[in-house]
């Protein structure tokens, strides 16, 4: 005899959520449209930068992952080969206001000038929706768009996890390769990594 | 000095402990380095469990024992949408060798939207030791001494990465159960292995995964059940899934990550209830749905066969423009099935074909025929063989070449065969006085079908190689449309076969040969000693699959056989009465020891693999992830070649140095029985077959080594990490 019990893991995933990262877009679909605040109050959409390569960085300045790849000065050199590319780079930090890494934006781009990186905006997303529009999960998380508005690259910005400077120099920086091969008109050879670090702090 | 220490030590100062190097603490021990490292939200303890002391065979675990502060956490060997596993990195005296954590049953922990598996409170991680023979106890102590770099990375909603230095001294002669609880409660917490069946699976249906598992315990079925996937990266951790009861079978439905960069064959997974744990390894049904791009593993591919540096063969790696690929892989099934007659694995057949030379020495047309009786013998099986490859593997099984020998069965009758073969070339019996006249003439009056069969004979116990351009042809080849494939294993059939047939047709090879005579027969009885060493070696390989039981099962079994072929030359009566006893005998042992000839051997060997440990799914990731290269060797004892190698160039005293100096990790994959995750790991490779050997190194592309490997070459790869 059959006897079949239906139970629903709420308990388990929590009550009623709808994934961010369930919704989030697959590499080779269309990226989320959004528009946010830069940190001078100035409102950036994504659809402004069509016909460019673009490169989404999340960010928080708060966390030891960020801080291995801008105090190796690895995330700058990303951010000027992209640069050199003609690829448009958004930082975007989707930190919620009650969280202790939260900084103003005032403090966020003094944060930023202070790296002496090559970052187009830098982008204040305290709702979270944008980041969880992407699925973006870790600071950092590292995103690439063709010129046509499709995801070529969504993940690590390299292959080893860790918190370890010294692993930078073996490590395959994914989103310069990334970059590399968009720009030649190759497909990206690995298009969806792991990404790693500290989860974002996201407005519940 | 690094940024992280620099950092370590500026956290320190402002008293907002990012993480302490353990020299900072004085543990038990005092002496510098201790067992306990305190960080603002981690107490580190590295404990032992040594109850009957430290000696070769005696159970030894040791573990980092972490208490988090409230709040904190560490993190599962799959740590879910973020975080980072806890890794230990043991120095041990020589003979003492690691083996993994044997994680204890995580706990999904809600961060806002994303989760993660991990640790809160205390947590044990476990690891045993194994002390092998070579184990000494120092001159002037009579402690063990571990020491252990630890990296874990804890969260609350901040995270923070820290590390410690342990040392520990173990007293060889006397008890450590100091810890003996907290060692009890892990041990009880960690998942306890389900028997593998069939029903088990995972199948891959849109973006989201089926799961059915048969033999979970009686008192679980009709409640919720936490599930924990080992391989990261799959599922969308966080999002809302469905599980339910259907009698005693559990299925569940859970979505994918639309951002997944794991594609695995084999799913390890976890069930949990009430603190205690099943693992359960699911073979993955389907195909991953593929994003726009490549997978990662295509690239790999390519960059280990350019830095093979084979112009021709780089091409193997495209995976667009099949046709070329279709015809790379044809030029490589040839060259590859020619090298095929020179490996270790061709040896009997060698035999056999040159009794058929010397048999027909005398008689031109005889050896034209036979060479292509022969030829279409071996195109016929290796057609044969790759159909049933295809068809097995279609229906979902994952199979590699050489399946054949994986099936102790198949060994067995092989193992009969060539006892049966030896026996009549010693001149023990012929077929004329065992098998009814009428068959009877048909062998020795049909020597185009005895050529014919003795080419399905080289295929059965030649093809479990792979040779040089052979291993990336049958790669290529099972992801080719059928057709193509079959037209693949059908040129490497030819490739084997061509030697001889060249030679059959040119009559200068038979004119070289002696006429017949009275040496024939000596060479004849000669002929026998090949065939039994390879039945010795069948029994061998045997003994790898099914243990000492089997092998000698299978012992008893040819000495039967060989009893019943002898009683049949008698004559008259006794041949009837000796006959029907020696049949009795065959088939009593047939029904009481035949089963262990097919049983699986016990648990895999221990002890006798040296510097070697077993490989295993995701192992190479995680170890090249902490910075070490790993060389693992995809074996099986069916594989001639295979043991050539590991005998020779693995085995020397030069290239083993070299591997100690670049504190390279070995791990050796067994194939000699089936296991799809190597099966699936083969393929990530483009290879369908073993031997292969391939070096991994973090931040390259993974080096994929000859299959005839050559102290040379070896030394020179490894020269370059």
């Amino acid at each position: 005899m059959l006897r079949r019990t239906l139970i629903t893991s709420a308990t388990l995933a929590g009550i009623g959520w709808t994934g961010a990262s369930f919704a989030a877009p697959s590499v080779g679909q269309k990226a989320p449209e959004f528009s946010l605040p830069d940190t001078s109050g100035k409102a950036v959409s994504l659809s402004a930068f069509r016909g460019k390569h673009v490169v989404l960085e999340w960010v928080n300045p708060g966390c030891p992952y960020v801080r291995k790849h801008y105090g190796s000065a690895n995330m700058q050199g990303t951010q000027k080969e992209a640069a050199a590319a003609g690829a448009i780079w958004l930082a975007i930090n989707s930190t919620e206001e009650g969280s202790v890494d939260y900084l103003v934006p005032e403090q966020l781009a003094r944060w930023t000038q202070t790296q002496q990186g090559a970052t187009t905006h830098t982008l204040m997303d305290v709702e979270g929706s944008t980041g969880k529009a992407y699925g973006a999960r870790t600071t950092p998380h590292m995103y690439i768009i063709d010129p046509r508005g499709m995801l070529v690259y969504a993940g690590g910005i390299d292959s080893i996890p860790s918190s370890r400077v010294d692993d930078i120099k073996t490590a395959v920086n994914y989103v310069k390769q990334g970059i590399r091969q968009a720009v030649a008109g190759q497909p990206i050879s690995a298009a969806t990594t792991r990404p790693y670090g500290c989860s974002i702090k996201y407005k519940t | 000095m690094s940024v992280s220490r620099l950092l370590g030590l500026l956290a320190l100062a402002t008293a907002a402990l990012s993480w302490l190097p353990a020299a900072a603490q004085f543990g038990a021990g005092g002496a510098g380095v201790g067992a306990v490292v305190t960080t603002e939200q981690v107490r580190a303890e590295l404990v032992a469990q040594a109850p009957d002391g430290v000696g070769p065979g005696k159970t030894v675990w040791v573990g980092l024992q972490l208490t988090h502060k409230p709040e904190w956490h560490t993190y599962w060997k799959n740590a879910g949408d973020s975080g980072l596993p806890t890794q230990l990195q043991w120095t041990l005296p020589e003979g003492v060798t690691a083996g993994d954590i044997e994680w204890p049953l995580p706990k999904k922990i809600p961060i806002g939207t994303l989760a993660n598996y991990g640790y809160e409170n205390t947590v044990l991680l476990p690891v045993p030791l194994t002390i092998g023979p070579q184990f000494q106890a120092p001159l002037l102590s009579d402690t063990l001494t571990i020491k252990l770099s630890a990296a874990w990375l804890v969260c609350k909603t901040e995270c923070i990465p820290e590390e410690g230095q342990f040392t520990l001294q173990v007293p060889i002669r006397s008890s450590t159960a100091g810890h003996a609880t907290a060692f009890d409660a892990a041990w009880r917490s960690a998942p306890t292995a389900l028997a593998p069946t069939p029903d088990n699976r995972l199948a891959i249906d849109g973006q989201t995964i089926r799961l059915t598992v048969h033999g979970l315990p009686a008192g679980w079925q009709g409640r919720t059940l936490a599930f924990f996937p080992e391989t990261p990266e799959v599922i969308a951790t966080a999002a809302d899934w469905q599980q339910s009861w259907d009698g005693a079978v559990w299925t569940a439905q859970v979505p994918l990550s639309p951002q997944r960069s794991n594609s695995p064959a084999l799913m390890p997974v976890v069930l949990a209830l009430d603190g205690q744990g099943r693992r359960v390894e699911m073979p993955v049904l389907g195909s991953w749905p593929q994003a726009s791009g490549p997978a990662p593993e295509s690239t790999a591919l390519r960059a280990a066969l350019d830095a093979r540096g084979g112009s021709g063969l780089a091409q193997f790696g495209a995976s667009s423009g099949a046709t070329l690929g279709f015809w790379a892989a044809l030029a490589g099934a040839l060259i590859g099935g020619l090298i095929l007659n020179l490996m270790p694995c061709v040896f009997p057949i060698l035999a056999i074909k040159v009794l058929g030379f010397a048999r027909h020495a005398d008689d031109r047309r005889a050896h034209r025929i036979n060479g292509i009786a022969y030829t279409a013998g071996v195109l016929v099986s290796f057609v044969a063989l790759g159909a049933i490859l295809l068809a097995l593997r279609s229906a979902g099984e994952s199979l590699g070449w050489g399946f054949q020998l994986q099936n102790p069965a198949v060994v067995a009758a092989l193992a009969l065969l060539f006892t049966l073969i030896g026996l009549n070339l010693a001149g023990v019996f012929h077929f004329a006085q065992v098998v009814p006249a009428s068959l009877a003439g048909f062998q020795p009056r049909h020597p185009v079908v005895d050529a014919f069969f003795t080419g399905v004979l080289a295929v059965a116990i030649a093809s479990p190689c792979t040779a040089p351009f052979m291993g990336a042809s049958l790669g290529l080849a099972v992801a080719l449309p059928p057709l193509q494939a079959i037209a693949v294993f059908a040129v490497l059939g030819l490739g084997l076969a061509l030697p001889y047939l060249v030679a059959s047709m040119v009559p200068a090879v038979a004119r070289a040969l002696p006429r017949p005579g009275a040496w024939m027969d000596s060479l004849k009885k000669f002929m026998a000693f090949p065939m039994f060493a390879t039945v010795a070696w069948l029994v061998w390989v045997l003994g790898q699959q099914s243990g000492i039981d089997g092998a000698g099962a299978l012992l008893a079994l040819l000495v039967a056989v060989a009893f019943v072929a002898w009683t049949l030359t008698l004559a008259g009566r006794g041949r009837i009465v000796a006959g029907g006893v020696a049949l009795a005998v065959l088939l009593g042992l047939a029904w009481g020891v035949g089963p262990y000839v097919t049983e699986p051997a016990a648990v895999a060997r221990q002890g006798d693999n040296g510097p070697w440990q077993t490989w295993a799914p995701g192992r190479v990731d995680q170890i090249v992830a902490s910075g070490r290269p790993v060389f693992v060797d995809f074996t099986a004892a069916w594989c001639v070649t295979c043991q050539y190698n590991k005998k020779t160039t693995l085995s020397d005293p030069a290239v083993l140095a070299d591997i100690a100096a670049k504190q390279v990790v070995l791990l050796r994959a067994d194939w000699t029985r089936r296991d799809p995750a190597i099966t699936a790991a083969l393929q990530q490779l483009g290879r369908n077959g073993v031997p292969v050997y391939v070096l991994y190194q973090a931040g390259r592309a993974p080096v994929l080594m000859s299959e005839i490997l050559s102290v040379a070459d070896m030394r020179a790869a490894l020269s370059r990490l």
